[in-house]
């Protein structure tokens, strides 16, 4: 049959950044898919030669503007590990607090999203209106709606009083009551169980295979999640991965649904189980130049990113690299979208989380 | 294959028909800030004493001072309103404030015209003997904002 090539973005209604996908088409069938980035390379890793490993922390938290706190609390936590610094508790608990409002932010954001690629626009707007309280939160704790420059190699820049602390749950507490409306719509409405069901279906062991991280693979049953590794105060915390088995764009979306309460109730013990105390330490002083070389791992809203750091003893450092989750949840998207309808395609990239500047840099 | 009936967005749409709405009336109603929100750099020449130590930890290279010369300068394009400035200086003579006048980009258009968001500032006593009154050289020569 004859082959069609039908280029999809970098500008795209479905596509919130700039991806790059030739589809080859027989007839409606995508048979083909051969993805391009490069579109939103900014150099950032390549900064580490002109700023030094001090403030580079703040130019890490620009690789993305959903996931910028955990990029910044990577770099940080990845930094204490080579300068052997022992960051004061309630830091690292704040940073937990702080890491799981991103996820809920993140996924409003996604879900508002995904419900505008398959045509529900009023439950966008649902979404993004919930997402608005989570900002206001962020916005009052560290100063910014979107980057929050909270982190630095040590601990963290501001407090959040416990009294304000106890507000914030009662707040996300009541946002996720709302919430659980909307997620209804998402599990039950029929319009998006036909649209999404059964579409896009990644298996247990194609999974494997690809290795599809974040919400992708436990959409799929995999049990993968870096805070299951307890690092970063998550083994003080009760948590269970949220897994769906059916692997298909509805199940991915599920996940993410289920992620939001799960994140409300991660804060909700955390804000429990930290020490009480206002005015505790909350970063401590950090001397001398790095050296050495590290790994750090994090669940990223997308699933795991990986930084690789490497100093030389000078105040700047010789490497910076950052392995996003979209990164590695790109072959999984090949894979499902070749075989599937043209018209699929667009929620098919949709459920992936699709995070190009993180993926570019 | 789902119930065609199960409709559960509908009674939302209903109650979003009566309910207020959710977002303001901008421009006449804008969003309060909140009491930490970051915000423009503001700098404050009387204090400083021009010991560099801004300029050292601003991460874009946003902030140039001398001290020979007495003077200093913010590129508010380069900002990134990170507040590290703020934390650096001993002496108190940054701030960041919501209500500073926006940076606008058209600045600067025209041939000759200043560099959009560039201040700067000049000092022409040694720091510790006050501006005379009516000293030019004592307030901000203030170039574009
Ligand atoms: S707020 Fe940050 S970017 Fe702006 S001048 Fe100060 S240190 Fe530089
Ligand atoms: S603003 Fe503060 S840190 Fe910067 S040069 Fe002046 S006194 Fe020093």
């Amino acid at each position: 049959m004859k082959r069609t090539v039908v280029p999809m973005g970098p500008q795209h209604p479905v596509l919130p950044e700039p991806l790059v996908l030739d589809l080859v088409l027989e007839d409606e069938k995508v048979v083909d898919a051969i993805p391009t980035i490069g579109y939103i390379h900014r150099g950032l890793e390549a900064l580490v030669e002109r700023i030094e490993f001090g403030e580079f922390g703040y130019v890490v938290e620009r690789i993305c503007g959903i996931c910028s706190f955990m990029h910044g609390m990577g770099y940080a936590v990845a930094m204490e590990k080579i300068m052997a610094v022992e960051v004061p508790e309630r830091a690292s608990w704040l940073r937990l607090i702080w890491a799981e409002m991103s996820r809920v932010h993140s996924h409003l954001l996604w879900l508002g999203l995904g419900a505008d690629a398959f045509g529900f626009e009023n439950l966008f707007m649902h979404c993004w209106r919930t997402r608005e309280q989570v900002l206001d939160i962020f916005e009052k704790t560290t100063g910014g709606r979107i980057i929050f420059s909270v982190n630095k190699i040590g601990g963290v820049r501001r407090d959040i009083e416990d009294s304000e602390l106890a507000a914030i749950v009662a707040t996300l507490q009541e946002l996720g009551a709302g919430f659980a409306e909307t997620a209804r719509i998402f599990e039950t409405d029929p319009s998006i169980r036909h649209r999404l069901s059964g579409v896009g279906v990644l298996s247990r062991e194609d999974a494997h295979a690809v290795d599809a991280v974040g919400p992708m693979a436990r959409a799929s049953g995999i049990a993968l999640d870096t805070r299951l590794t307890g690092t970063h105060f998550y083994d003080r915390l009760d948590f269970e991965p949220v897994l769906e088995t059916a692997g298909d764009c509805l199940a991915r979306v599920v996940v993410r649904v289920r992620e939001i309460t799960q994140s409300i109730d991660l804060i909700r013990q955390a804000v429990e189980r930290m020490p009480k105390g206002d005015g505790a330490p909350i970063d401590v002083k950090v001397r001398g130049n790095p050296t050495g070389e590290t790994f750090e791992r994090l669940e990223q809203p997308r699933g795991e990113v990986i930084y690789y750091i490497k100093a030389n003893g000078t105040k700047n450092l010789e490497r910076f690299r950052a392995r996003t989750p979209t990164f590695a949840n790109i072959p999984a998207m090949i894979k499902l979208v070749k075989g599937c309808d043209l018209a699929d395609v667009p929620n098919i990239i949709m459920t992936i989380d699709p995070c190009i500047s993180c993926t570019e840099r | 294959m789902a119930n065609p009936f199960n409709l559960p967005m509908v009674g939302r749409s209903l109650r979003n028909l009566v309910s207020r709405p959710a977002t303001r009336r901008y421009p006449s109603e804008t969003r309060p800030h909140f009491a930490g929100t970051r915000g423009t750099i503001e700098f404050d020449l009387d204090t400083c004493v021009f010991c560099g130590l801004c300029v050292r930890r601003c991460p874009t290279l946003a902030l140039t001072c001398s001290r020979e010369d007495r003077f200093f300068a913010i590129e508010q394009l380069r900002c990134i309103a990170c507040g590290v400035c703020v934390d650096a200086c001993n002496k108190d003579s940054l701030h960041m404030s919501v209500d500073a006048p926006r940076v606008h980009l058209h600045t600067g258009a025209a041939p000759g015209a200043p560099r959009p968001g560039h201040q700067e500032w000049h000092q022409q006593q040694p720091a510790g003997s006050p501006p005379g009154p009516g000293d030019a050289a004592g307030g901000p020569a203030v170039a574009a904002i």
